[in-house]
């Protein structure tokens, strides 16, 4: 019977699908590779997957380019938009400028997830650990380490950056932070397979773990919203959209070393070029010139390969687009591409062609190029302050490098054994304007603090708070407590300027992130409690077993004891025999007290005092205790 | 009809073959111990993902437990790689083959960091999980799976430390078993163990159908085979190493015929520098039968292919395609009458009532217990019951 029905189940869903293949064409995917060389030798990538599905596809299961696995997920806890991210590594906004893509598609170090699900409050909770969890299997992070004191609902710092239906109704927003998470290939296998090509062809090729975790700052972002004509238009207008990107900036030196043998060993001398205006120049003494002009690279060198062919799934004209951002007098030379230009910019575009290998060689090159670096929106740092087991204070220093005021959300989620004293919070040379606080519950929920802050031109403004740290419980701490335990880095978002309608100015602000911060709070020495279970399981043992005997054990002489029938029997045997010997050979002598255990037994105290000569007496009596169990 | 009975007859047979074997493989490769300077014993435990991954155990199969990050540790001079010899030939976290050779394709790590436990492994073992938790961390196995159960990292008499912090008995451990034997979790079980007094860990097991096998005797170190002066620690350890030696020599396809009986004797002193041990006893038909057991019963994954005759005709697949079709057809029709049914308003209720009637019939309803006793004949053997029980009382008594 289960036969027959699953067989009819498969029927029913070829029908299905043969229904559905009219919608097809609108379902699309296109990737895109940036490239821009950094000051210092860096090498800025920026991978860029984009796959959709019409919204009514998507409720029907129907899927081609939008990975089954995480929509799923998706469906199952009924998820509106998500925003997941894996940060490896610091952006040196001094020397590099402004954060890629006006850091929207980046998360704070280790594993950031914020995501809008419907429901009202306690079920949200309930989707949000389900989705936790169903992630941490899909992407092989612990994400399941999210729970509730983890988790907060920010209310200033993130906005949707999809279209929502209004007569949706209540989707929550909630986000999460795992500071301490590691990055690392596991995390990209799950990521390469939720693309169309699976990483064998196309620009998804060049991603490789090796290279990938080598990066000086990487960032991995899933991003998935619907996004509509507009706002009020019907659902099934609507399409979901996944964006997957991989940000990285490389050493270019570094990448381009032996993979087999990437330690740095000085070369032979005759290699170097000696810088001779040195006093110590000499025949055996060398100080290597510093490496001027542009360093020579290409993109089989720096990633170990090159990009094998377009993926075919793609639209035919948006599929496999790389640009590079160089000046226009640094020579590009671009091997199998179908097409290339060049704009005034000097952005040169290729697009790539399916089943030929795809490398851009860029020749050293001894004219410097000029690296313009933009002004990032605001510089940001947050350090602990403070010594000792007991208390610290958080110091966050942010720096407004423009001639314009600027105003700034100021998102923080803190552990719950950091404990603000919120009325130490001050601020200097700016002002706060607004301010959502939820105080941390123990074991239960963490602080999440947003402030909403105006700073002045030009200018640094300073926050300051002190905080309490808790102590834990034994099995709370991790296998490494003596490393410290990781804050989570503030989430930063620069409001945009003179925006009249914030819906608008939306796209327009910039997000940065802190680092996370490592808390020592007072650890024990966790050899101690063995020490002290040990001690204090040998104490009770004593005192309980001392007082367990004397309650259910009886005490009785031993001649209370009675004799057992067997050794009676024997004494009766023996008196036999001895009286038949003592007839055959002793006849009429006297005999002897017999030794019966009953009566002779008695103890004689009187006789014991007295020091009678009668020895059996006394030692039969200096009570040969033993006890009996009772 | 005849269709069908034929196909039932087809999977009876299919059954009656797989009464003899097992139908699936599982892995579950476990290091326990954290800090840089174990990293031999993610290595080791890489290794053995290798080995089974390449012998065909699918990702979705192998549960990889990682107690730290040596990939992509700082520490790491070699940045998303882990090796297991100084030749460095062979990057075991992300193999991307070389030249012609195909890689095994990017790594998937189930358990990490904090998450290797001693609750999560005894959870995983006998798969008390919340509802919640995600298919992939979980051990799916029934009592057709052959699992091989590989654990590495510090230890002692009887227990192996966990990520420093805690540990686990040989006792807690044979008691998982026993759970996994009662609730038909294995088939068969391989459990292997490299650490220091390794052969301690099963010496408790009770269940029946376990081969253990472990590297070092009773206060017998088991020590590392060697180290690599540019990773800076030792890479693999001596008794995992001579697992690999054997593994990676003898077995090269998925249709090797080496016995268990043969990497047993692999396992001499001169290779280990300590006893490895074997337990057969739990097995049965005893050390004849374990050592005569395919190593690809626990390496490698079942190769279920059906062969059909030379001479079967081509055309067969046609032959499905017009059963198939037969079944859409009837699923059609079926439909149209459900339609055709539906579509008079009433009967809503009326078709509650036969779902709920429906499942009366097709499932063990739960018996009211109100309603007493069916038959005279139920009570008569309860009472009957009770007057001997009463009676063997009085005569001891």
């Amino acid at each position: 019977m289960k036969l027959r029905d699953l067989l009819q189940l498969s029927s029913v869903l070829a029908l299905f699908t043969l229904s559905h293949a009219s919608s097809i064409p609108n379902q699309e995917y296109s990737e895109h590779l940036y490239l821009k060389p950094l000051a210092n030798d860096h090498l800025h990538a920026d991978f860029n997957f984009t796959a959709t599905t019409p919204v009514a596809d998507y409720d029907a299961q129907h899927f081609r380019y939008f990975p089954r696995s995480l929509a799923q997920i998706l469906q199952y806890t009924h998820t509106t938009e998500l925003h997941l991210r894996f940060a490896l590594g610091r952006w040196d906004e001094e020397q590099w400028g402004s954060r890629p893509r006006n850091g929207r598609r980046e998360g704070g170090t280790g594993v950031e997830l914020w995501a809008w699900i419907e429901g009202q409050s306690e079920e949200a909770d309930e989707r949000w650990s389900d989705l936790v969890n169903s992630l941490s299997g899909l992407f092989c992070a612990s994400l399941n380490f999210v729970d509730s004191t983890k988790t907060i609902r920010p209310v200033l710092s993130f906005e949707p950056e999809g279209t929502h239906p209004s007569g949706s109704g209540g989707s929550q927003l909630l986000h999460g932070m795992l500071p301490h998470e590691v990055v690392c290939t596991e995390n990209l296998t799950p990521f390469l397979k939720m693309l169309p090509c699976k990483g064998k062809a196309g620009i998804s090729s060049l991603l490789d773990g090796h290279k990938l975790f080598d990066a000086s700052w990487q960032s991995m972002a899933v991003d998935v919203r619907p996004v509509c004509p507009s706002t009020n238009s019907r659902k099934d207008e609507c399409v979901l959209e996944i964006q997957q990107t991989v940000s990285m900036a490389l050493s270019i030196p570094r990448s381009m070393r032996d993979r087999h043998n990437p330690i740095p060993r000085p070369p032979p001398i005759e290699e170097i070029e000696c810088d001779d205006s040195k006093v110590w120049n000499g025949h055996d003494t060398c100080y290597p010139k510093p490496s001027t002009g542009d360093l020579g690279w290409s993109l089989a060198k720096v990633f170990g390969r090159p990009i094998k062919g377009a993926c075919p799934l793609g639209d035919a004209d948006g599929a496999g687009d790389i640009s590079l951002d160089v000046p226009l007098e640094r020579t590009v030379e671009a091997q199998g591409s179908a097409s290339s230009e060049t704009e005034p910019s000097g952005l040169r575009k290729f697009s790539l062609q399916a089943a030929t290998d795809f490398d851009v060689v860029l020749p050293r090159q001894d004219t410097v190029s000029s690296s313009s670096s933009t002004h990032p929106p605001l510089y940001a740092s947050r350090q602990m302050t403070g010594y000792g087991q007991e208390r610290g204070g958080m110091h966050a220093t942010l720096r407004n490098p423009h001639p314009y005021p600027q105003k700034i959300v100021y998102l923080e989620s803190l552990p719950w054994y950091l404990k603000p004293y919120m009325h130490t919070l001050e601020i200097q040379h700016g002002n706060i304007e607004k301010m959502f606080y939820t105080p941390a519950l123990d074991r239960v929920r963490g602080t999440h603090l947003e402030l909403v802050i105006e700073i002045p031109a030009d200018s640094t403004v300073e926050l300051n708070y002190d905080f309490e740290k808790a102590i834990l419980r034994y099995t709370e701490y991790p296998p490494d407590a003596n490393r410290g335990f990781d804050v989570a880095p503030a989430v930063i978002r620069v409001l945009p300027r003179n925006v009249s309608d914030p819906a608008d100015g939306n796209n327009q602000d910039e997000y940065l992130r802190t680092t996370s911060l490592l808390l020592p709070l007072p650890t024990p020495d966790f050899s101690m409690p063995y020490n002290v279970i040990i001690l204090t399981s040998t104490v009770i043992a004593l005192g309980f077993g001392s007082i367990f005997n004397m309650l259910i054990r009886k005490f009785v002489l031993l001649e209370e004891v009675p004799a057992s029938p067997l050794k009676t029997k024997v004494t009766m045997l023996k008196e036999k025999i001895a009286a038949l010997l003592g007839k055959t050979s002793k006849k009429g002598s006297d005999t002897k007290p017999s030794e019966e255990p009953g009566p002779a037994a008695v103890i004689d105290p009187n006789a014991a005092l007295n020091g009678s000569t009668d020895g059996s007496a006394l030692t039969n009596g200096s009570a040969k205790l033993r006890n009996v169990k009772g | 009809m005849a269709p069908l009975t034929s196909l039932f007859a087809f999977v009876a047979l299919l059954f009656a073959f797989a009464i003899a074997t097992h139908t699936s493989n599982w892995a579950v490769l476990v290091s326990t111990s954290r800090f840089w300077f174990n990293y031999r014993h993610l290595a080791n435990v890489l290794s053995l993902y290798r080995t089974v991954k390449r012998l065909g155990i699918p990702d979705s199969q192998i549960i990889l437990m990682l107690p730290d990050d040596m990939a992509c540790n700082p520490r790491n001079s070699f940045p998303g790689t882990v090796f297991n010899d100084k030749s460095r030939l062979l990057d075991l976290y992300d193999d991307k083959g070389q030249g012609e050779q195909k890689g095994m394709g990017g790594i998937e790590v189930d358990y990490r960091g904090n998450e290797v436990t001693v609750e999560n492994f005894i959870r995983l073992l006998t798969d008390r999980w919340p509802s919640s938790q995600p298919s992939s961390k979980r051990l799916m196995t029934d009592d057709r799976s052959n699992i091989l159960i590989y654990m590495t990292g510090h230890g002692g008499n009887e227990f192996l430390k966990f990520q420093d912090a805690e540990e686990i008995s040989s006792f807690d451990l044979a008691d998982a078993f026993e759970q996994m034997w009662e609730k038909k979790r294995y088939h068969e079980l391989l459990f292997m163990i490299d650490t220091c007094q390794a052969n301690t860990m099963y010496p408790a097991f009770y269940t029946p159908n376990i081969i253990a096998t472990g590297s070092s005797a009773k206060d017998q170190s088991s020590y590392s085979h060697h180290a690599d002066q540019d990773v800076g620690v030792a890479v693999i350890d001596r008794w995992t190493y001579t697992n690999l030696e054997f593994l990676e020599a003898r077995l090269n396809g998925t249709a090797s015929d080496v016995r268990l009986g043969e990497l047993f004797d692999y396992y001499t002193f001169d290779r280990v520098h300590s006893e490895a041990g074997v337990r057969y006893d739990l097995f049965p038909g005893g050390a004849e039968a374990a050592r005569d057991r395919r190593i690809l019963d626990f390496f490698g994954n079942v190769q279920g292919v059906e062969v059909d005759d030379g001479d079967a005709e081509d055309g067969s697949w046609r032959e499905d395609l017009e059963k198939l079709k037969r079944f859409v057809e009837i699923a059609e029709a079926e439909e149209k009458r459900m339609a055709a049914k539906e579509s008079p308003s009433e009967p809503a209720s009326a078709q509650d009532g036969s779902i709920a009637e429906g499942r009366q019939k097709s499932g063990r309803p739960a018996r009211d217990m109100a309603k007493g006793g069916e038959s005279w004949l139920k009570q008569a053997v309860g009472v009957g019951s009770l007057l001997a029980l009463g009676a063997a009382w009085v005569v001891i008594k």
